[in-house]
């Protein structure tokens, strides 16, 4: 379970610091998913890099699984914007960068994973040359190689054309089914957030605090997008976006 | 193959240009002051040995600065971009002395190194040092925070930061800097052998001959020439290995 407690972090030295996030709280139990939704630039990274364990909280408190999070974690993968992919390794070191940082990292969990994800024949291409989708799906290879128990994404889709972006919604849907992590998603796509989040958190502009909190628990479906749940649920947040 | 024929027909035009060039100058001032190609090719060929013996001795003192100049500046210039700490303290003191002229010190090289080839090579070092050191320092500087930040959610340690992605991510800004560094090391090199001009190498051979063996002289140029050439492929091909991805990344444009 994930826990997070009056987050409040400030960028900056303490005498001229910016407040990126204020006193947000939320929980979100094991194997299920939540998305954090807000203009671009309100906090909502800030929010996602507390969970990675990549910057400490001014205050407040951040906890998986009852333990406190103060650095990066083996049972937390994070996807970047664009895939964070090493332009100068192949796709299969990309994938499997865990292992190359600690040996203990079982290998067959990640040629499981890129067979899976149809990457078994491009592993040894450099990113260059990927399509934008294709490096998308070396980004998920990489954060389900070490088997997480939390998957954090952030924007992980952003400047995909609709159908490719479309397309790898459906298999992140599909991946989460199979493998039951929490997800925690960061986007400013208000479709995505209805399609891939149970619970959603609306954020105000920076610094970024809970504006709402909104229910979608009949998603898990791929035809989830044609149901009136999902046209109400973009509705609601629309209006919260807009108010 | 392509390539090495636009060699040849770069080489064939340099050639040209130069016998012009000769031939006009030679013209005006009714003296035989430049000597064309032919005749420093020729020479090139009768003082195979004396040019080899020259071209060796100058040869290994470029390199050996060149590799001082990387061992030092490269973790140096790394460190100073990405450590804030490192920066704040050595920047300054790196942006005094580096407009410094080095060659301004090469009298009192001599006094601390003696008139042999650690002074020449400590003079060419010093100037390669920072060339190097503001290359790797920018190269560092610039990396995408988003390289950083992967490896880091990984799990990677701060040395691991700079093997998996600091280091591949300058190489490639680095080599440009050991290939301007080429260049501007043989000019500094060329200065220094003639500022002594004992034992061997091609400044000072070229410096002997000069005044009334001109053809002789620019034999040693062409010898010069060639030792930059050789270095320039040899970067070159160090960087399609090192650098794959950068190739194949133009390749698939």
């Amino acid at each position: 379970m994930i826990e997070v407690r009056s987050l409040t972090i400030d960028y900056g030295t303490p005498s001229a610091a910016v407040r990126a996030v204020e006193t947000v709280d939320f929980t979100l139990e094991q194997g299920k998913s939540l998305a954090l939704i807000g203009p671009s630039g309100c906090g909502k990274t800030t929010i996602l890099f507390a969970l990675a364990g990549l910057l400490t909280p001014t205050a407040g408190r951040v906890t998986i699984d009852d333990t406190p999070v103060t650095g990066p974690r083996r049972d937390v993968a994070l996807i970047l914007q664009n895939a964070g992919l090493l332009p100068w390794k192949t796709v299969w070191q990309n994938a499997n960068l865990s292992l190359l940082l600690s040996h203990d990292y079982p290998r067959r969990t990640a040629d499981a994973v890129l067979d899976e994800l149809g990457l078994e024949e491009v592993k040894d291409r450099f990113p260059a040359e990927l399509s934008e989708g294709m490096k998308r799906r070396v980004g998920i290879a990489r954060a389900l190689s070490t088997s997480p128990t939390v998957m954090l994404m952030d924007e992980p889709l952003a400047s995909l054309d609709t159908l490719t972006r479309e397309r790898i919604q459906d298999l992140f849907l599909m991946l989460w089914e199979e493998h039951r992590f929490s997800l925690v998603i960061v986007t400013h796509d208000i479709a995505e957030a209805a399609f891939l989040g149970q619970k959603i958190i609306v954020l105000t502009p920076r610094p970024a605090r809970v504006k709402a909190r909104i229910d979608n628990p009949k998603l898990g479906s791929l035809e989830y997008r044609q149901t009136p749940e999902f046209a109400r649920t973009v509705r609601l947040l629309r209006e919260e976006l807009e108010r | 193959m392509k390539r090495v024929l636009t060699y040849v027909v770069s080489i064939c035009v340099l050639l040209f240009l130069w016998e012009m060039a000769s031939v006009a100058v030679n013209a005006i001032n009714h003296a035989a002051l430049l000597p064309g190609p032919f005749n420093a090719l020729s020479q090139v060929v009768k003082n195979a040995n004396t040019l080899q013996r020259n071209f060796w001795a100058s040869a290994w003192r470029l390199i050996l600065a060149i590799l001082i100049a990387l061992a030092a500046g490269v973790p140096l210039g790394l460190v100073v971009g990405r450590e804030p700490v490192f920066d704040r303290y050595l920047s300054p003191i790196i942006y005094i002395t580096y407009p410094i002229p080095q060659v301004a010190l090469i009298l009192f090289l001599f006094v601390v190194f003696g008139i042999g080839s650690a002074t020449k090579v400590a003079m060419v070092a010093l100037v390669l040092f920072y060339q190097i050191l503001v290359s790797a320092r920018g190269a560092a500087k610039n990396i995408p925070e988003e390289h950083i930040i992967s490896v880091r959610a990984a799990g990677a340690s701060r040395w691991q930061i700079y093997w998996h992605v600091v280091i591949p991510a300058s190489l490639p800004d680095i080599l440009t800097s050991v290939r301007v560094s080429i260049g501007l090391g043989i000019a500094f090199l060329y200065i220094a052998e003639t500022n002594a001009a004992l034992g061997n190498g091609l400044g000072g051979y070229i410096n002997k001959h000069m005044l009334f063996q001109r053809d002789r002289a620019f034999a040693g140029i062409i010898a010069l020439a060639l030792l930059g050439l050789i270095l320039y492929l040899a970067v070159d091909g160090l960087e399609r290995i090192l650098c794959r991805w950068k190739y194949v990344a133009r390749r698939s444009r």
